[in-house]
């Protein structure tokens, strides 16, 4: 089955066009138009540019570049002076994903990622938050919490790599689903507090509908979904339009026709001088895949 | 340039100098920890200016608080300036959540009018990764783009870690935006309300803010296993921002700072010392800012939050003060009320 889409040939240039200025001659890729090398944004581009099998020294030099934010332990960190900011690490297995040239790299981070896990603590019986606090996840940040962005983000690394079925990945799962809201979606990762239910997130709904595709019956997200698919014609940032049909996606829910949306989001971002370059690339992920992220890196793989 | 010389600031020398001397005696603790028993030796002056709604001429009120405040043409001269609002979550019906888009184009228009270069709007909202879809949904993605004034995600800027000068967490630095080198002054913008963790937010909880969630997560929940209280007390410390601007038109009382319900005040708060600020703000809302641990441990230390270190401008407290809900099922709102 072809899970890859064919947007319009314009399309898929005026991506590749805009994301080749970002480029950097040194190796890797810049967050904005002009900007800095940035570990997420490299990683991004990696995924997105080999989708389209073409630039294959490109992505080998910006793979190469991510090894200069690996830490000893295979932690991939967003900056050498905050080696506490893992939350880049699934990013890059994504990334390295079935690069020979980067295999060890890739086996590190892959073993880091299985052996790290946020802080969790027992709450006591008048504890504030909703949530089960003793499941263990991901956090964005060493000796923090586990949240969703990076619990949703790290198995989705870790199934490519081959370990879907290991209790990691489960114990993430059982995370997500524990702090889905009630009236469907996710936000950061607080359920409740106080008593109070929270309210969800486009994105990180996704996100977490992403993570948990073919591991949770569907009516266990169908409120999730349904919340997805009342706000997904409202949204115009590529983050929050993005990573909403990659999650529709991945549950074979998401519209046919989300091009038009996407070219509006696209070119609403002359408004702040043009988008950061992970966001365009979870766009361009959106706009190229047609069952989820994961769908998309296993192309790349095959 | 954010790095201001205390000696810019509202301490006067003589503080300077016995915090200095004290050195000795504040190794074994941390200047946050001493100066809980230390009397209040500063002042400072707090400007409530009073409009009916969003739609009143808000420039005006700013103008009028900035030179209440003795904030003069001369002192805003070629200066680049960040607006810092409040932007947390969007929902529909709950706008009182954010600071509004028409309080900070008001600023934007004064601060303009006095001769500022550049005035710019910063923000890293503390749940979410994307700040666009916030800036876009409150309104004041429209507003900026309109007056064609810049906007950054702080969350998203590098940056490089600087000391701890507040000490109350066992943070050794903290990491502001680089950007910030080109920023003269930074002005905190936030929504006068109620919290579920700190009791209230203010312009001093406002700043949580400008770290880059690339450094502290979404949540900043670096800060969080640090202590609230304690990181408020470090950010403002390090950071020393310039001016507060608080939008108390409506406010949010109860289940803040996103769940609560909006409580008009139609009050602007503002002031160079952030502790008074607040601590007026505080009053504002029936809140005895001597309950709200942050507060009552900057007093003495990083301003002033006796009602007698306090020179207030503008409107009364008292005409204006009306109690926000405090609810007994929140631990940090209880015992807060202000007696009368």
């Amino acid at each position: 089955m072809n899970e890859i889409m064919n947007p319009s040939i314009s399309r898929i240039h005026c991506f590749l066009s805009e994301l080749f200025k970002r480029v950097l001659s040194a190796g890797g890729v810049a967050d904005h138009l002009h900007g800095r090398f940035r570990v997420d944004a490299t990683a991004w581009a990696m995924m997105v540019l080999k989708t389209q099998d073409l630039e294959s020294e490109v992505v080998k030099v910006a793979g190469d570049r991510l090894l200069d934010y690996q830490m000893s332990d295979g932690r991939v960190v967003i900056a050498v002076d905050h080696p506490e900011a893992v939350w880049p690490t699934p990013l890059a297995v994504l990334a390295w994903q079935n690069s020979d040239a980067h295999y060890d790299a890739w086996q590190r981070a892959v073993k880091f990622l299985l052996r790290s896990t946020g802080v969790h603590w027992k709450k006591p019986d008048n504890d504030t938050v909703g949530h089960d606090t003793l499941i263990p996840g991901w956090p964005w940040i060493d000796q923090t919490h586990s949240w969703v962005t990076p619990t949703s983000l790290s198995m989705l690394a870790l199934t490519v790599a081959g370990y879907g079925e290991h209790s990691r990945v489960t114990a993430g799962a059982d995370l997500l689903l524990d702090r889905q809201l009630l009236t469907g979606g996710w936000n950061y990762g607080n359920s409740s507090v106080l008593g109070t239910q929270l309210r969800p997130f486009p994105e990180t709904t996704g996100m977490a509908l992403n993570a948990l595709a073919g591991r949770v019956p569907r009516e266990a997200v169908a409120p999730s979904l349904r919340y997805l698919q009342g706000c997904l014609p409202t949204l115009r940032t590529p983050l929050s339009l993005g990573w909403s049909i990659l999650g529709l996606q991945a549950w074979s829910s998401s519209p046919a026709h989300t091009e038009k949306w996407i070219y509006e989001t696209l070119e609403r971002g002359s408004r702040y001088g043009g988008h950061d370059t992970a966001s365009l690339c979870v766009l361009f992920a959106a706009s190229l895949a047609t069952k989820g992220l994961e769908s998309l890196v296993r192309h790349n793989v095959d | 340039m954010f790095f201001r010389s205390y000696s810019n600031s509202t301490w006067t020398r003589r503080t300077f100098l016995k915090v200095l001397l004290a050195g000795s005696t504040l190794v074994a603790s941390s200047p946050c920890t001493a100066s809980m028993s230390r009397e209040s030796r500063l002042s400072a002056q707090v400007f409530i200016g009073r409009t009916g709604s969003y739609e009143s001429n808000l420039r005006n009120v700013i103008e009028r608080g900035l030179q209440e405040l003795g904030i003069s043409a001369t002192e805003m001269n070629g200066k680049k300036i960040l607006l810092k609002p409040n932007l947390v979550e969007t929902h529909m019906a709950s706008a009182h959540i954010n600071t509004h888009p028409l309080v900070i184009r008001a600023a934007v228009e004064a601060f303009l009018s006095l001769g500022a270069r550049q005035v710019v709007v910063g923000e890293g909202p503390g749940h979410r990764r994307d700040a666009l879809h916030i800036l876009e949904e409150s309104g004041l993605g429209d507003v900026l783009y309109e007056d064609r004034i810049p906007f950054m995600n702080l969350n998203e800027q590098v940056g490089d870690p600087v000391q701890n000068l507040g000490q109350c967490t066992a943070l050794s630095t903290l990491t502001f935006p680089a950007v910030f080198r080109d920023i003269d002054w930074i002005v905190s913008m936030p929504k006068l309300k109620t919290h579920h963790w700190a009791g209230v937010t203010l312009s001093m909880k406002n700043l949580f803010g400008v770290l880059p969630g690339l450094y502290y997560g979404w949540p900043k929940n670096v800060l969080h296993h640090q202590g609230i209280h304690e990181s408020i007390l470090d950010i403002y410390a390090t950071l020393k921002p310039h001016f507060a601007i608080v939008d108390g038109i409506v406010g949010m009382e109860g289940d803040g700072p996103i769940m609560g319900d909006p409580k008009p005040m139609g009050v602007v708060v503002m002031g160079r010392n952030f502790p008074s600020v607040d601590a007026t703000c505080a009053r504002l809302m029936g809140v005895n800012p001597h309950n709200i641990p942050y507060l009552r441990a900057a007093e003495g230390w990083l301003g002033a939050i006796n009602e007698a270190g306090i020179e207030q401008r503008g409107e009364p407290i008292r005409a204006h003060r009306q109690d926000f809900a405090l609810l007994d099922h929140i631990p940090a709102q209880q015992g807060l009320r202000l007696n009368e």
